[in-house]
């Protein structure tokens, strides 16, 4: 990965980690890990996960379609950056 | 499924795990002709060839309405269709003289069935050619398909067929069998019919050709109850060569024992000492209701996970790994968790198909509702289609709401503890004692929710109730 994509990749890391501290698990100041199970440890449930889809769709133009709302695609915070990531350079 | 079925269907799955080029053609053969074997004796007897040939019937014309042009050649297809045509048409021969394939099986005559084949091979052409208007078939099949779970889900509605068909049968219906209609694997056939459907209108859909569409559809461990594996997954398996392993060899022989002990020895001991309409109106001692209740609820976890162990390990032998459904479900420390663990491939399926497009569209609505009646009109609308599928019943539509109700609380509950108790007092990653207390609160939850389930009414379920809390 080149310097900037590393520093995009931070970037997104953090915003994203201030979004479910805040908005999902509404405890601002609630620090998320890169490994840390989001979805298979019940943090963030099957409601919010979709709140969280919506966010990341609005915010960075990328998709995720209903039938990958679930632990096989994205278990945590690295897992959801990455994805992104991804998607965004396959556009 | 008796043992001995079970016994012929491993060394079927050992002998598939052998071949190498012919393993897809194997599969498809095996899987046609176990549903027709697999299939009960039904109270009008010709049903018992028809529903499994509508079970064919069903999954060909999807595969039609479904496959991407690059799948559609003959070339690619002829001898999976041929096989199918060549069982289906030896079972017809079978059926209507010596029965040896299958006790159950009475063939309806030959030009019956010679009609029903044409109408499947004119609807499969007529998928194939057209271009235009695929959506329209596809959504037409969907609608079928929920149209007939509705009818052989609710009990008046199958009896009023049932009637119906003996009634026109000249000189009377030879069947014995008393009842409603049960077709085979239909719940399970169905969503997955509906969700390469879906799919396949969302371009999400990957090039099937016919043999690994109706494998993957028929996939004879699976068939009976599951797991609903995803298409994409299925057939990913399927494609890659086959080298079974020491491990393979020894996690299927582990899973298929395990399901086996499961589902025979201590499914079947629990049965004797679990709730049923029989028995609670007998019990009138608050202790031994509860007893009766905690045996109902690990008899249908080892019962069902038993069968899921065997498909498993079945599927294992030949190169496919099917989804786990069950993640000890009854050690989980909240309901939500608990869902994340239990029948996991059909609550996956309800979640994409049914909650995440439902709640997508409540929050992007340009009027959004307040977010604690989304989630109640989410989770009630999810639970009582999930309670629905296995039978739309009062009882278990209340099931379903039992447990809406329980998700919902927990989703307050969690909002609220997490932004006024300390970590260590959640019931998931807090203290030990907070995850056994969570664990014994779920559990019961879910035991009592079983009344519900097991019992054939809500009254019977609140009497057996009112006897746990002593006041029966």
């Amino acid at each position: 990965m080149t310097p900037a994509g590393a520093s995009r990749h931070e970037q997104l890391m953090e915003e994203l980690a201030i979004h479910i501290a805040t908005r999902i698990l509404k405890r601002p100041g609630r620090i998320i890990l890169p490994d840390e199970p989001l979805l298979s440890s019940g943090l963030i449930d099957s409601f919010s996960l979709v709140d969280l889809a919506l966010f990341v769709e609005d915010q960075y133009g990328v998709r995720i379609a209903d039938t990958e709302l679930n632990a096989q695609t994205f278990d945590s915070l690295a897992q959801l950056v990455t994805l992104i990531a991804d998607r965004q350079a396959d556009a | 499924m008796s043992l001995a079925q079970i016994a012929i269907l491993i060394g079927l799955a050992v002998l598939i795990g052998r071949l190498k080029r012919a393993r897809q053609h194997a599969l498809l053969a095996v899987s046609t002709a176990a549903i027709f074997w697999l299939q009960p004796a039904e109270p009008v007897a010709t049903l018992g060839y028809w529903l499994p040939f509508g079970t064919m019937a069903l999954a060909v014309v999807a595969w039609a309405f479904t496959a991407e042009p690059g799948a559609r050649s003959w070339r690619k297809n002829w001898v999976s269709a041929a096989l199918m045509i060549g069982i289906v048409a030896a079972i017809q021969v079978d059926g209507a003289s010596s029965r040896l394939l299958s006790a159950a099986v009475i063939s309806p005559p030959v030009s019956y069935v010679l009609l029903g084949s044409l109408a499947v091979v004119g609807l499969l052409a007529l998928g194939v050619r057209v271009r235009a208007g695929r959506t329209v078939l596809s959504v037409g099949l969907a609608a079928v398909l929920v149209v007939a779970f509705i009818i052989l889900k609710t009990p008046g509605l199958a009896n009023v067929i049932v009637t119906g068909l003996r009634s026109h049968v000249a000189g009377g219906d030879p069947s014995p069998i008393q009842g409603a209609i049960s077709w085979l694997g239909f719940s399970y056939v169905a969503f997955r019919l509906l969700h390469t459907i879906r799919d396949s209108q969302a371009g999400r859909l990957p090039e099937l050709t016919l043999g690994e569409y109706v494998n993957y559809v028929i996939f004879f461990p699976s068939f009976t109850a599951g797991p609903i594996d995803r298409a994409e997954r299925f057939v990913k398996e399927l494609r890659q060569p086959l080298v079974l392993t020491n491990d393979d060899w020894l996690d299927a022989g582990t899973r298929l024992v395990f399901g086996l002990f499961k589902k025979f020895v201590l499914a079947d001991l629990l049965a004797v000492i679990s709730i049923n309409d029989v028995v609670v109106p007998r019990i009138h001692g608050a202790g031994w209701m509860w007893l009766f209740l905690y045996a109902y609820a690990f008899r249908i976890y080892f019962d069902f996970s038993g069968y899921t162990d065997m498909a498993i390990g079945m599927g294992r032998l030949m190169g496919i790994r099917l989804p786990e459904n069950f993640d000890s479900p009854y050690l989980k420390q909240n309901i939500a968790l608990f869902w994340n663990a239990w029948h996991m491939s059909l609550t996956q399926w309800f979640r994409s198909y049914v909650f995440n497009p439902l709640t997508r569209s409540l929050r992007s609505s340009p009027r959004p509702l307040p977010t604690w009646t989304a989630i109640l009109i989410t989770q009630v609308v999810t639970m009582v289609l999930i309670g629905l599928w296995h039978g739309i019943t009062t009882s278990f539509a209340l099931w379903g709401l039992w447990h809406a109700l329980g998700l919902f609380a927990h989703n307050r509950w969690s909002l609220w503890s997490r932004a006024a108790l300390p970590d260590s007092w959640q019931t998931a990653g807090g203290t030990p004692l907070a995850g056994v207390l969570g664990t014994f609160l779920t559990f019961n939850y879910v035991a009592v929710g079983w009344l519900l389930f097991g019992l054939s009414s809500p009254a019977l379920a609140w009497g057996a109730l009112r006897v746990m809390v002593g006041a029966g």
